[in-house]
């Protein structure tokens, strides 16, 4: 399995450069900045109900009427991301072309939800879950990679709808009162948690541009990871102003035989037990029967 | 080898979960208990959240005390009516105790909750056992005959009404005991996801003063039933049970009890249960010093929710 992977990726770069060559994959949507941007859901606009996905921009490749060829091309290794019964997390590649010149910037954010933050506290020698926040809008997955440090890019200026985690972090809403710094104290545990899970990947590998138009970067997925539709934005920027941006949903769920189990445990839990405990016992029926003969 | 659990939504080591099987097999063979009560802490220990633990660990008990009860069975251990009383009071507490987990789990104590259960009841049962053994020791070492008293001594067990005869037990007690000692059983089942035999087998042998030949089978028997209830019902409420987990715990369980009972078969009792009472309690000062020293991470997660 490693190995083919290994083979898959040494092959990735050529198979990018291939597929680049065909003009048939020019996916790119051209956005004139900054009139055609509001189309895209923005981060800081109302939180979106549940994991419907809205990607405006996933709208039929250019027309090949349309003279011009896109800005901005972006394709990933995958479609998907296929949990099966071998999954431990998977890299998938992002790669595509830009018109010089310019910097390239991607974001990747799961889909957001509540999510209850637990903090352990002293009571009597013991350590206990006694403090509890609930945060809203908390993404599942939140990473950003660039040609260039993001604070030297952002810091010209119009980075515009671009977050980094901590600017992403700070539309997290939280569910009911508390004081301002323990509401920051909850909200770094949060991050501190997912990056430990690898869901908010702290050095994301940088992007790197090849022959001054080809771009590519590997994006991180651990095995803990939240099933959903991710969105995989990719912004061309020019002198601190985006020039061009792409969006593409990245689908993440269970598949085969994992999905089948998990969707039974989760709908039909009487079912589920029973087929379990069916299971347990003839498994342990005939392993004690075959065992006592040696 | 890596497997991704679907329940539990991570991938875990095929090899580390035959093993953890295996050890809980070894126990179960070596001591007649069902390992529980230590690879339910492990599986915590090694990154499976606490409820799915839980939960497929109980699953793993009941393949556990089928094949433990088909050798107990055939050669006539099983006290089925003693069985039956204890079952009702399980049946009882396991429902109880699933009704509790879902409530902890609610309120974010069930980690705490799951560790102070086991340190509490772990050292007081391994205390208890290395003093009986040494005791024995000692005592067989300076008198080997050993002098024939009472069947069991006679205390307020049983002057309480609803007496029931136990024949194969040789007991005539109230059955409200058993009842009791069953709903107990069925709560630290719920809870802790473990068969409850570490603690069942030491007070059907001193409380109950029930022989020790028919011991290990009766509590076999109710731990069967119990177990099963709380998968049925962790499934149900929590849907917390991973099938593809509990099978290889299984699987590991299934190769590790005969190689446990042969090693019993070589070693004398106190010895065994010496041993036995070490190990027990160094999981209680493990587990200890987890919940007394500064822990690693202050800040987890409760839980991911769409919002309402």
């Amino acid at each position: 399995m490693r190995i083919a992977l290994g083979i898959y990726r040494g092959l990735a770069p050529l198979l990018a450069a291939a597929f680049l060559s065909a003009p048939a994959l020019a996916q790119g949507t051209r956005v004139e900045p900054p009139v055609s941007l509001p189309a895209a859901p923005l981060p800081n606009s109302p939180p979106r109900s549940g994991v419907a996905p809205q990607f405006d921009s996933i709208l039929p490749p250019s027309i090949p009427g349309d003279a011009a060829v896109p800005d901005l091309v972006v394709d990933l290794s995958q479609p998907r991301v296929s949990i099966t019964s071998a999954f431990q997390g998977e890299n998938i590649l992002l790669f595509g072309m830009f018109d010089p010149p310019g910097d390239i910037v991607v974001v990747v954010a799961g889909p957001s939800s509540r999510e209850t933050v637990l903090r352990k506290e002293r009571v009597l020698g013991l350590w206990l879950n006694t403090g509890r926040q609930a945060f809203d809008n908390v993404p599942a997955y939140y990473a950003v990679a660039a040609s260039q440090p993001l604070s030297r890019l952002l810091a010209r200026g119009g980075g515009g709808e671009i977050l980094s985690l901590e600017d992403r972090m700070a539309l997290v809403k939280s569910v009911g009162q508390r004081e301002h710094n323990e509401l920051i104290r909850f909200r770094l545990g949060l991050v501190e948690v997912n990056r430990r899970d690898g869901l908010y990947p702290a050095a994301i590998g940088q992007v790197t541009i090849q022959a001054n138009r080809l771009f590519r970067v590997d994006l991180p997925f651990p095995s803990k990871l939240p099933e959903g539709v991710y969105e995989v934005r990719t912004y061309l920027l020019r002198d601190g102003r985006i020039v061009a941006a792409v969006s593409r949903p990245l689908p993440v769920g269970k598949v085969g035989f994992n999905a089948q189990l998990a969707g039974w445990a989760a709908h039909d839990g009487p079912l589920y037990g029973l087929a379990a405990i069916l299971l347990a016992v003839s498994v342990g029926w005939l392993g004690g029967a075959v065992m006592r003969r040696f | 080898m890596e497997i991704y659990l679907p329940v539990a939504e991570q991938s875990m080591n095929v090899f580390v979960l035959l093993g953890l099987g295996a050890a809980a097999g070894l126990l179960a063979g070596m001591f007649g208990v069902g390992g529980g009560f230590l690879a339910t802490p492990l599986l915590i220990f090694v990154g499976i959240p606490p409820a799915v633990a839980v939960a497929s660990q109980a699953n793993q008990v009941v393949a556990n005390s089928v094949s433990s009860l088909q050798v107990q069975w055939r050669r006539g251990n099983v006290d089925f009516r003693m069985g039956l009383v204890l079952l009702v009071g399980g049946l009882l507490g396991s429902g109880a105790g699933v009704w509790l987990f879902t409530y902890l789990k609610r309120i974010g104590q069930i980690d705490f909750v799951i560790a102070v259960l086991y340190v509490s009841l772990l050292s007081t049962i391994g205390v208890l056992m290395l003093y009986e053994s040494l005791t024995t020791y000692v005592r067989r070492r300076r008198n080997p005959e050993k002098p024939r008293g009472k069947l069991h001594t006679h205390f307020l067990v049983h002057r309480l009404p609803f007496k029931l005869r136990f024949y194969k037990s040789k007991l005539y007690i109230s059955a409200l005991l058993p009842i009791a000692l069953g709903f107990i059983i069925g709560v630290l089942s719920a809870i802790l996801g473990v068969g409850g035999g570490f603690v069942l087998v030491p007070a059907m042998i001193y409380l109950l003063g029930m022989p020790t030949a028919v011991v290990i089978g009766t509590s076999n028997f109710q731990i069967l039933f119990v177990a099963a209830n709380v998968t049925f019902l962790q499934a149900t409420t929590n849907g917390t049970v991973d099938v593809v987990l509990a099978l290889l715990l299984i699987l590991g369980g299934v190769v590790g009890a005969p190689i446990g009972s042969r090693l019993a078969a070589r070693l004398p009792g106190v010895v065994l249960r010496g041993l036995m009472s070490i190990m027990v309690l160094t999981v209680a000062a493990e587990l200890l010093f987890e919940l007394l020293r500064m822990p690693s991470a202050i800040y987890s997660l409760g839980g991911r929710e769409l919002i309402p």
